[in-house]
């Protein structure tokens, strides 16, 4: 009498599982190997995407607070044509915005083109009129004072380092500063208190500070010609927004993005190659992890084949090499994000790139970028990094999987 | 743009303007203290000293032309212009050579400085730091002696009490006067001090030396070969020195002077900027 020899039933997901991740550990070194491969996968992408993002946000930052601000309100008319005649009309507007929500200080400032002349050299220079006291919550330069101290009043002007070179002046000396606008042909002598030494080009090139109430005399200008908030890095749009509605006609805010200008240009150019490159990268990074995993089922043929003679369907084999893989990088991706997360958070905290692009703000001088350049910190980029390690476990999934769904038992047992 | 033009207004400003030394000379005889015989001292009011140097540097009514030759290391350039003044604060020159300038014309009057390009066609106001800066790329500018922005923007004291005795250019022997001159708090002037010898004869100055800030000598003046005529005294040599820049100096010369000469107010329009003074 013979039985019919019906096949064993497939083994449960759960044993599988408990399989694959046995599997893990009967063969460590190339379990760690993937993990290491998996986990610098990781990292590499969120560094990667720290640095990508906390350029652009540090470019703009560094421009709202050295360059222009991170809200400007000022003439529809100013901006098309920034001469002083464009003033602004009155400043009643002013007093509300000390109570709009998202403004923590409110700046008047005056633009004026003048010349300035020492004992030595007459140059033509950009001068901005400044409350003093405003300025310390708006702008990074007071803080920037090399030697010397900020402003304390009228009578005083102070000087970007190269400017303060070029025209050869000193702290303590006196420079003219000489206008012609709204109130004629007007030229005041103002002592040297500070000269500002700040990284940034644009600024140690080209500063020249003055008192408001002196650029008043200077221009004639009886207000500003802009007002500058202080806002959170990141709601300069949102707070632009909310304080048009207290402005009157033909009078807008526009938040630092608005006012960059090319660098705008600059910046989203380089996050859509930042992306083109990540997805090169992640392909590269996904082919590294499917092939690892690949060479791993190659050098356990034989014991696949035991495995399938044990009873495990070749199709189960599949989804075994799948599982370990899946696993593995699960893991890798684990160790990689909090390496990663801590390389971010330490790049954001600590200004590590910014000596990097110290030669490059030199070159590019109206760029804005100064010697401090860092990371951002994000939640998408574990989805970024997750997603690289998806597409490595398809991979996996889709190579060395089923090739092991196809092992044939008995020629399986005999490879080497 | 207004912006631009602003800026164009302030880099022209930059390499060229003002008319100093031809208002200087033109300033050379005038007003009550010129009248016959300068006053010997000794004096004890500085200032008033310096307001009767000044004045008899402004002189009445003026016609005259102007050479300068700019000094520059392996290099020198010529300027001639006619000019004309009114002997206070109103000058009008325009550059007859060389060819690339001829045309370009400078109205001062007061504290408004014009220029017009003959080549654009367009004349510009210029900010007052053209009195101090340098006119034609030379090292004159109108602050070196002219008008009265030396009593505005210092305090004067006698560097040497009393008159002291000096060599003259003669040979002789010469009372001179030495006074000191020191910015104000907030004057528009970049200088340290400046010292001014002056024959006190005269009330001529002979000479003037412009310091930093550092005292240090940047740039000195040296006035000579006086013209002398219905007691007015105009220098026909100036020289300018810039003590910064070995071999820069600048030598205006005066020719062709006409003492007296008849000067309308319509010599000194933006009209007769453009088209000349008739």
């Amino acid at each position: 009498m013979t039985e019919t020899t019906r096949p064993l039933a497939p083994p449960p997901a759960a044993p599988l599982a408990r399989l694959a991740w046995r599997n893990l550990w009967r063969h460590r070194q190339r379990t760690i190997l993937l993990l290491v491969v998996v986990a610098y996968v990781t990292f590499l992408t969120i560094v990667y995407w720290s640095f990508v993002d906390g350029y652009g946000e540090s470019v703009v930052e560094s421009y709202a607070r050295y360059i222009a601000s991170p809200v400007r309100i000022a003439a529809d008319a100013w901006y098309e044509d920034p001469d002083p005649e464009n003033h602004l009309g009155d400043l009643a507007f002013v007093e509300e915005l000390a109570g709009a929500s998202g403004v923590r200080e409110a700046s008047l400032r005056i633009h004026f083109p003048a010349l300035l002349q020492s004992a030595y050299v007459t140059q033509g220079v950009e001068v901005v009129g400044v409350d003093p006291a405003a300025e310390r919550a708006l702008s990074r330069i007071p803080a920037k004072v090399a030697q010397g101290r900020w402003l304390a009043g009228p009578g005083e002007v102070i000087l970007g380092d190269e400017v303060a070179r070029r025209i050869d002046a000193r702290i303590g000396e006196q420079v003219v500063v000489s206008a012609a606008s709204l109130a004629g042909p007007q030229a005041m002598g103002l002592r040297v208190a500070g000269i500002a030494r700040t990284g940034v080009a644009a600024v140690d090139q080209t500063a020249v500070i003055v008192h408001l109430e002196d650029a008043r005399r200077l221009t004639g200008v009886p207000t500003a010609t802009t007002v500058d908030l202080d806002v959170v890095r990141g709601t300069e749009a949102a707070v632009a927004q909310r304080v048009q509605a207290l402005l009157p006609a033909g009078v807008s805010a526009r938040g630092v993005w608005e006012l960059v200008g090319p660098i705008k240009t600059d910046v989203e150019a380089n996050r859509v190659f930042a992306h083109v490159l990540a997805v090169v990268v992640y392909a590269f990074a996904a082919l590294a992890v499917a092939s690892t995993v690949f060479v791993s089922v190659m050098e356990r043929t034989r014991e696949l084949g035991v495995i399938a003679a044990l009873g495990v369907a070749p199709r189960r084999l599949g989804v075994l090499v799948t599982l370990e893989a899946l696993f593995t990088c699960v893991l890798g991706w684990v160790g990689g994000l909090g390496l990663g997360y801590a390389a971010a958070w330490f790049l954001a905290t600590y200004n590590i790139l910014g000596p990097v692009f110290g030669a490059v703000s030199a070159g590019v001088p109206t760029a804005g970028l100064s010697e401090e350049v860092y990371g951002a910190v994000r939640a998408a980029y574990a989805a970024y990094s997750g997603l690289v390690i998806a597409v490595a476990v398809v991979f996996s999934a889709l190579v060395p999987g089923r090739r092991a769904a196809r092992l044939q038992p008995a020629t399986a047992m005999r490879a080497d | 743009m207004k912006a631009t033009r602003s800026r164009v207004v302030v880099t022209v400003l930059g390499s060229l303007l003002v008319l100093a030394s031809v208002l200087a000379p033109a300033a050379g005889g005038l007003s009550a203290a010129a009248q016959g015989e300068a006053q010997p001292g000794p004096y004890e009011d500085p200032a008033a000293v310096l307001e009767a140097v000044l004045d008899n540097l402004r002189g009445g009514p003026l016609r005259g032309t102007y050479t300068f030759l700019v000094e520059r290391p392996g290099r020198a350039t010529e300027y001639v212009m006619e000019f004309v003044t009114d002997g206070e604060e109103r000058g009008l020159i325009r550059i007859i050579a060389p060819p690339r300038e001829a045309g370009q014309a400078f109205l001062m009057d007061g504290d408004d400085l014009w220029l017009y390009n003959a080549r654009l066609g367009r004349s510009l106001r210029l900010p007052p730091s053209g009195r101090s800066s340098a006119f034609l790329g030379s090292d004159v500018s109108y602050n070196d002696i002219v008008g009265r922005d030396m009593e505005k923007d210092y305090t004067v004291a006698f560097a040497v009490p009393g008159a002291t005795q000096t060599a003259g250019a003669a040979g002789d022997t010469i009372d001179t006067i030495v006074l000191e001159l020191t910015p104000r708090q907030g004057a528009p002037t970049p200088y340290g001090r400046v010292i001014i010898s002056i024959e006190a004869a005269t009330l001529t100055p002979q000479w003037l030396d412009y310091y930093d800030q550092r005292g240090r000598v940047v740039k000195r003046l040296v006035l000579s070969e006086y013209l002398e005529s219905a007691g007015r005294r105009v220098p026909q040599l100036m020289v300018v020195e810039d003590r910064t820049r070995e071999g820069y100096r600048t030598v205006v010369r005066l020719a062709d002077v006409q003492m007296g000469a008849a000067v309308p107010g319509s010599c000194f329009t933006l009209q007769a900027l453009e088209r000349g003074c008739p």
